[in-house]
């Protein structure tokens, strides 16, 4: 009788089913079709204005305390790009940041004039020059950058660890800049003078002597070899130093997967010697960024990315360092100024999921690892989008021996909760 | 006298024959003339998602689009709405895809697959040129409900991928027998499963050509999940070769 109910019931309601599935997909197309559409954004909405505040509030566990530390920290975002006539084009971009509790020796209040600089081009795009302070970004790597070569002393506030919010923050460099495109390449060439001697603590300060306190000279050249390749060339060459050549390269490996490599090679002193002003030899190294990120189709994306600097400390120099950790902390601070890779190698791996669960809820996470002494950093973040508000709760955790690179930072857990607001 | 009767005879069947029955890969050409203007142009639009009828979410964009000497159709898409996102870039050359954010002045090479992930892959459901990366066949005449529910004579088209990397395997497509609009189209994925089902309707004067204004995306795997592209601010404008590639990214002018 199981049986007999079996076999017959089985094909009666597989039957069934092929007739209810038809029927249930055709009354939801012609639900669908009853469906209206938003308004139409106005002109006033598409401005190209951006602005938003920020604040955020959360507590760190302290590794030499025995207290944790409250932080908190509220901002305001502004950017614009105006048409000031045919081909003309004015971009001003700034930042304003009140921290708590403050760096040491800085304003607790922090302005940042990220961009202000003319642009003009030609009728068809080909020609491009633009003259002010102008984020000049290069290099495919997700953590370690070694060819974008204006990076260094650009940012005034930390207010993340997460290397791609950390570019949103940074000053641009006064410059010069002069573009010539065709239909798959371009050459760039970029001068920055110097305009001050030195970085400036004052939080209103324009800090000109943070990104232009030497002159500097850019030349790119961008190739496209096939709609899968391109590539980047760069000749960068600073006052008193001899020039570093670069090269980056992004590929398409399938419909899943792109890979990134960037490299570049250069005379100057060692890092321990940059970070102690110390008289050191200049000798030509490298340093080198590669990596693939793979996504899949449940909105999953994975970056696995490998780092290289031949300038900086290999382990057992590291570990001669820890009898005096002042210097430690030192080489690290000079490492963060400059957006340095502190180790010899590292490895870092990024991930997002889009849709965690609900269509508007985020998570972005990543794994730095020092490969030398296996210190780590984690962070993890979870976002809700709203309209015109996110909502976000971040998790920082450092991981290591005392004497190890995230091991020997004050800062042993970072919680906080953040809120972002659109206009 | 005969045999010249006979020629005469035989040329006007086969050419009125022609003339009498475009080939499948003919409508498909003629529908896709009709979704697209045969010019550089940009377009205003408006994304309005739904889930079980209620809506969810909006975002607007502009899409500055041409077709290229190859024929592939590329576009410059500039995201204005939500304002979270205003002002970063999506461009799709073929494979080359990138993503531009104008805070971090950060170019991210983007795989197909990651460019799915977002609304802009429903704009290729729009707008994309099919006739170029498919073979059509007819499978028949059919009457079918259109986007306004009215009841149509179609031709039925069967694509298949005729060249690699289309985002689609295949395709069913619906075209006005009438005069070859497009009407509704199902896209599947190399595994056959139905990924989306598009509905053209609202078809308004722009450019030159009744051009449907409006399109339903319904999801394949959750018929529930419905986005209506709205089109809108039709212009035609010069797109020069050099704005679609990654290093004009960050001197894009908008307008």
């Amino acid at each position: 009788m199981r049986f007999f109910s079996r076999s017959v019931l089985c094909p009666f309601l597989a039957v069934a089913l092929m007739q209810a599935v038809p029927a249930l997909s055709a009354d939801a197309e012609a639900d669908a079709l009853s469906l209206e559409s938003a308004p139409e954004a106005t002109p006033e909405r598409a401005r190209n204005t951006k602005l938003f505040i920020e604040g955020s509030i959360g507590n760190a566990s302290q590794r030499y305390l025995s207290q944790s530390q409250d932080i908190w920290r509220a901002s305001l975002d502004f950017s614009h790009s105006a048409r000031l006539g045919p081909g003309w084009r004015g971009v001003i971009s700034d930042r304003l940041d009140h921290i708590y509790p403050a760096d040491a020796g800085a304003d607790a209040t922090v302005n940042s004039l990220r961009e202000a600089y003319l642009s003009w081009q030609s009728d068809g795009g080909n020609t491009v020059v633009e003259l002010g302070r102008i984020n000049l970004r290069y290099g495919p790597g997700y953590g370690y950058n070694p060819t974008d070569f204006f990076r260094d002393g650009s940012l005034r506030t930390l207010t993340t660890a997460n290397p791609f919010a950390l570019r949103e923050n940074r000053l641009g460099t006064g410059m010069l800049r002069a573009q010539r495109l065709w239909s798959d390449g371009s050459l760039s060439v970029a001068y920055s003078p110097k305009l001050a001697d030195r970085p400036s603590s004052d939080g209103w300060s324009l800090d000109l002597g943070s990104t232009n306190n030497r002159d500097r000279a850019l030349v790119a050249l961008s190739t496209q070899f096939s709609q899968r390749v391109s590539t980047q060339l760069l000749a960068y060459k600073e006052q008193g130093m001899s020039p570093t050549l670069g090269a980056s390269l992004t590929a398409l490996l399938s419909d899943a997967a792109v890979a990134h490599l960037e490299w570049s090679r250069g005379s100057e002193p060692d890092l321990l010697s940059r970070a102690l002003v110390l008289p050191g030899v200049a000798a030509a190294r490298n340093r080198f960024a590669g990596g693939i990120t793979y996504t899949t189709l449940g909105k999953l994306s994975v970056t696995a990315e490998y780092q290289y600097n031949g300038f900086a400390l290999n382990q057992s120099d590291w570990a001669a360092l820890g009898i005096t950790s002042a210097t430690q902390v030192a080489y690290l601070l000079e490492a963060q100024r400059r957006q340095e890779l502190a180790p010899r190698q590292a490895y870092l791996v990024y991930v997002t999921q889009k849709s965690l669960g609900l269509k508007d809820l985020d998570l972005t996470a990543f794994l730095r690892v020092n490969a030398g002494d296996h210190s780590q950093l984690a962070w993890v973040e979870l976002r809700h989008h709203w309209p015109s508000f996110d909502l976000a709760f971040q998790l920082q955790q450092h991981i290591g021996s005392p004497t190890s690179e995230f091991g020997i930072l004050p800062d042993r857990r970072v919680v906080q909760v953040l809120g972002a607001y659109y206009f | 006298m005969k045999s010249l009767g006979l020629f005469l005879f035989s040329f006007l069947l086969v050419h009125g024959l022609a003339w009498a029955a475009p080939s499948a890969d003919e409508i498909l050409a003629a529908s896709d003339s009709i979704r697209n203007p045969g010019r550089p142009f940009s377009v205003t639009v408006t994304l309005t998602e739904f889930q079980a009828g209620k809506q969810v979410d909006t975002s607007t964009l502009v899409s500055y689009s041409r077709t290229q000497q190859n024929g592939q159709f590329a576009s410059l898409i500039r995201f204005v709405l939500p304002a979270r996102d205003a002002g970063k870039l999506m461009l799709k050359n073929g494979n080359d895809m990138w993503f531009f954010d104008p805070a971090s002045k950060a170019s991210v090479r983007l795989s197909p697959q990651q460019r799915l992930l977002g609304q802009a892959s429903n704009g290729d459901v729009a707008t994309v040129n099919l006739a170029k990366d498919y073979k059509a066949t007819l499978v028949g005449d059919e009457e079918i409900q259109d986007g306004e529910r009215r009841t149509r004579k179609a031709h039925k088209l069967a694509l298949t991928a005729a060249a690699p990397d289309v985002t689609y395997a295949s395709i069913e497509m619906w075209v006005d027998a009438v005069n070859n609009r497009p009407l509704k189209a199902r896209f599947f994925a190399e595994s056959s499963r139905l990924l989306k089902t598009a509905y053209y309707r609202r078809f308004q004067p722009q450019l030159g050509a009744e051009r449907p204004t409006e399109t339903v995306i319904i999801d394949g795997l959750n018929p529930q999940s419905v986005t209506l592209m709205r089109f809108s601010d039709y212009a035609a404008r010069g797109i020069p070769d050099t704005w679609l590639q990654r290093d004009y990214l960050p001197s894009f002018q908008p307008e």
